[in-house]
């Protein structure tokens, strides 16, 4: 938790992962080249001191990544994004499984989201039952940018993908989390489209779409289409790391949202391992508007808009009770190993030495 | 890494031989800097701004009547239908060079930099190089150009506005109630004459007609970004979304230009 004008912020981290990029788990040189990518976008937002070697950044493993995320409390809690990417990598990059290995370990902190791939027809209607029964996802983290065979992607708003939602309103997996950002192809129009997002928001009222990178490089189609529909969020996974050394342009997009989208429907994300929520979180906690950006937009980044970017608002779409949470962490695993009682007012009897 | 460099041999003695564009600022012979204003006024179309004050460039090798070029954009998943678009208005500025018998560009460090780089320099169009993409460069470039007009329109409009023409007056504006006269710009409404500053406008203008809108004296001058007529309580939300549009391109510019800096290092960005 993070205190802020006296009162406590209830961090949700909502976009990590736990990958596996080790060069034995390659298969394709685009994994080579996407892990390449992911790195630049590390150093390019992270301060010096704070940045990986490429070895670690290649695998970091689920103790580190425990560690990173709650050994200083700066998340209470983290949302799973699987990026699958067999194409590219042997086990996979980012799988439901692999994830679940943190996941599954401290259940209390995580949630846990899933995937599909409409190209996968029956076997992957049967893959996502599979991931519901198994893992009891309450999401999925769509991936509209992966090859598969010739494929070189695929869009939310086509009969196959319809299909996969329709599979999901009726398994109750709310969330549709898709990567709108960095991305390969499609070849004919710029390479981050958001449009698909529209028909398909629009068709299933009763899923939330979280549009995360908020459609980065197409912020403008993003807001626009956000503010026509209102089962459209934005997750600011890469935004927030504007905030490292581009605190200015992280102002002005943070504007734009607040102004389009309202301060009910932004969700924090670290990216993690991208960057880590152990400096990212208090540096977007202490990001703030010039005078110039309060004028235009009319809005501020207060305590109360804060507590719903940073925790509320994904608490509500992930039907999290927080003060319940503040309870049960006060003596939980995690509280536990970090030693962590006195932050979340454990008392005497508690754990904390 | 695509391509080999061209022997300069041919051309030994000149100062215009085998420099780098980034090395070279104190020595460039006329043809270097001749090709680089050539290249300046190539655009990254995600950002509108030019790859040479993006630093992209890499190299400028002159042999005679042939130039080679060699960029890299930041990163090498860039949208291949906008490096596309760089590779192929590079070739053409530095080909417009009476002296340029054939420019060969070479884009370096890229997912497709070889089916690109192949593919300008064979002169072969966009769909050949790629058979399996679902549409053109064409209309890529249309999405562009129209952005650009709806950037332009909202400077446009703010002088206006900031000169006290309201909105309604605004709205009802035609291509020919403007006229640029020396540095001012006369905005004619029902009898009276406004003056504003010709910049803007001029810009605007350029801007739209590039965009195939507003091309005819009688067409209405300022339009929604789906090119309609904009209703007189709707110009607040229309100016909301060109300011919109701004802050996403240059937040791109900014990530854009943070990937560069990690990918070539930060120490020789600044010189």
């Amino acid at each position: 938790m993070y205190e802020m004008d006296g009162e406590e912020i209830f961090v949700i981290d909502g976009h990590v992962h736990l990958w596996d990029a080790r060069t034995e788990n390659i298969t394709h040189e685009g994994g080579e080249q996407f892990i390449q990518c992911f790195y630049d976008y590390h150093t390019g937002f992270t301060p010096e001191e704070k940045q990986w070697d490429m070895e670690e950044y290649r695998h970091y493993g689920a103790d580190r990544m425990a560690t990173d995320l709650f050994g200083n409390a700066a998340a209470d809690m983290a949302i799973f994004q699987p990026t699958y990417l067999t194409e590219f990598y042997d086990e996979g990059f980012n799988t439901t499984e692999q994830n679940a290995e943190l996941a599954e370990e401290y259940p209390e902190r995580f949630v846990l989201n899933g995937s599909f791939d409409p190209r996968d027809g029956e076997e992957g209607l049967r893959y996502l039952e599979h991931l519901k029964e198994e893992y009891d996802i309450p999401g999925v983290k769509l991936y509209t940018a992966a090859w598969r065979d010739d494929s070189k992607g695929w869009r939310l708003d086509s009969d196959d993908a319809f299909e996969f939602l329709e599979k999901c309103a009726d398994l109750g997996i709310e969330n549709i989390n898709a990567h709108k950002g960095p991305t390969i192809r499609p070849l004919n129009r710029d390479a981050f489209d958001v449009k698909d997002v529209d028909d398909a928001a629009s068709s299933f009222p009763e899923l939330n779409f979280i549009v995360n990178h908020v459609g980065l490089p197409r912020l403008d189609d993003f807001c626009w289409i956000a503010a026509q529909e209102p089962n459209v969020y934005g997750g600011l996974a890469v935004a927030s790391a504007m905030s490292t050394n581009r605190k200015r342009k992280f102002g002005e997009i943070m504007g734009e949202l607040l102004y389009w989208l309202g301060e009910d429907r932004i969700l924090f994300g670290s990216d993690y391992a991208l960057w880590n929520p152990d400096w990212l979180v208090d540096q977007v906690m202490n990001a703030e508007l010039t005078d110039e950006q309060r004028d235009e937009y009319g809005v501020e980044l207060d305590v109360d808009t804060m507590k719903k970017v940073m925790g509320e608002n994904a608490a509500r779409l992930y039907d999290i009770d927080i003060e319940e949470k503040k309870r049960q962490f006060r003596d939980d695993a995690v509280t536990e190993r970090f030693d962590l009682a006195d932050h979340y007012g454990g008392d005497a009897g508690a754990a904390a030495d | 890494m695509s391509g080999s460099r061209t022997d300069p041999g041919g051309d030994a003695g000149s100062a215009d031989t085998g420099d780098t564009a980034d090395a070279a600022e104190l020595t460039d012979g006329p043809r270097v800097v001749a090709v680089r204003d050539r290249l300046d006024r190539v655009e990254d179309p995600e950002l509108a701004r030019s790859i040479v004050e993006l630093d992209y460039v890499d190299a400028i090798d002159i042999d005679g009547g042939r130039v080679l070029v060699q960029f890299t954009l930041p990163t090498a998943w860039c949208s291949p239908a906008f490096a596309w678009m760089m590779a192929v208005d590079a070739r053409d500025e530095v080909e417009s060079l009476a002296w340029v018998d054939t420019a060969r560009i070479e884009l370096c460090d890229h997912m497709h930099d070889e089916e690109i780089t192949t593919g300008v320099n064979a002169r072969d169009t966009f769909g050949e190089t790629f058979p399996d993409a679902d549409g053109g460069v064409a209309e890529v470039r249309a999405a562009i150009a129209d952005k650009a007009r709806v950037s332009r329109q909202r400077e446009a409009i703010s002088t206006l506005l900031d000169a006290g023409v309201d909105p309604a007056q605004i709205v009802a504006l035609d291509r020919d109630d403007v006229t640029l006269d020396g540095e001012a710009a006369h905005v004619e409404l029902d009898g009276l004459s406004v003056v504003v500053d010709r910049d803007p406008i001029e810009t605007y203008v350029n801007r739209a007609a590039a965009s195939g809108h507003v091309t005819d004296a009688g067409d209405t001058l300022f339009l929604t970004p789906e090119g309609d007529q904009i209703a007189p309580d709707r110009l607040d939300r229309v100016q909301k979304r060109a300011r919109l549009a701004d802050v996403n391109m240059s937040g791109q510019g900014a990530v854009c230009d943070a990937l560069h800096r990690a990918r070539h290092g930060s120490d020789d960005e600044s010189g």
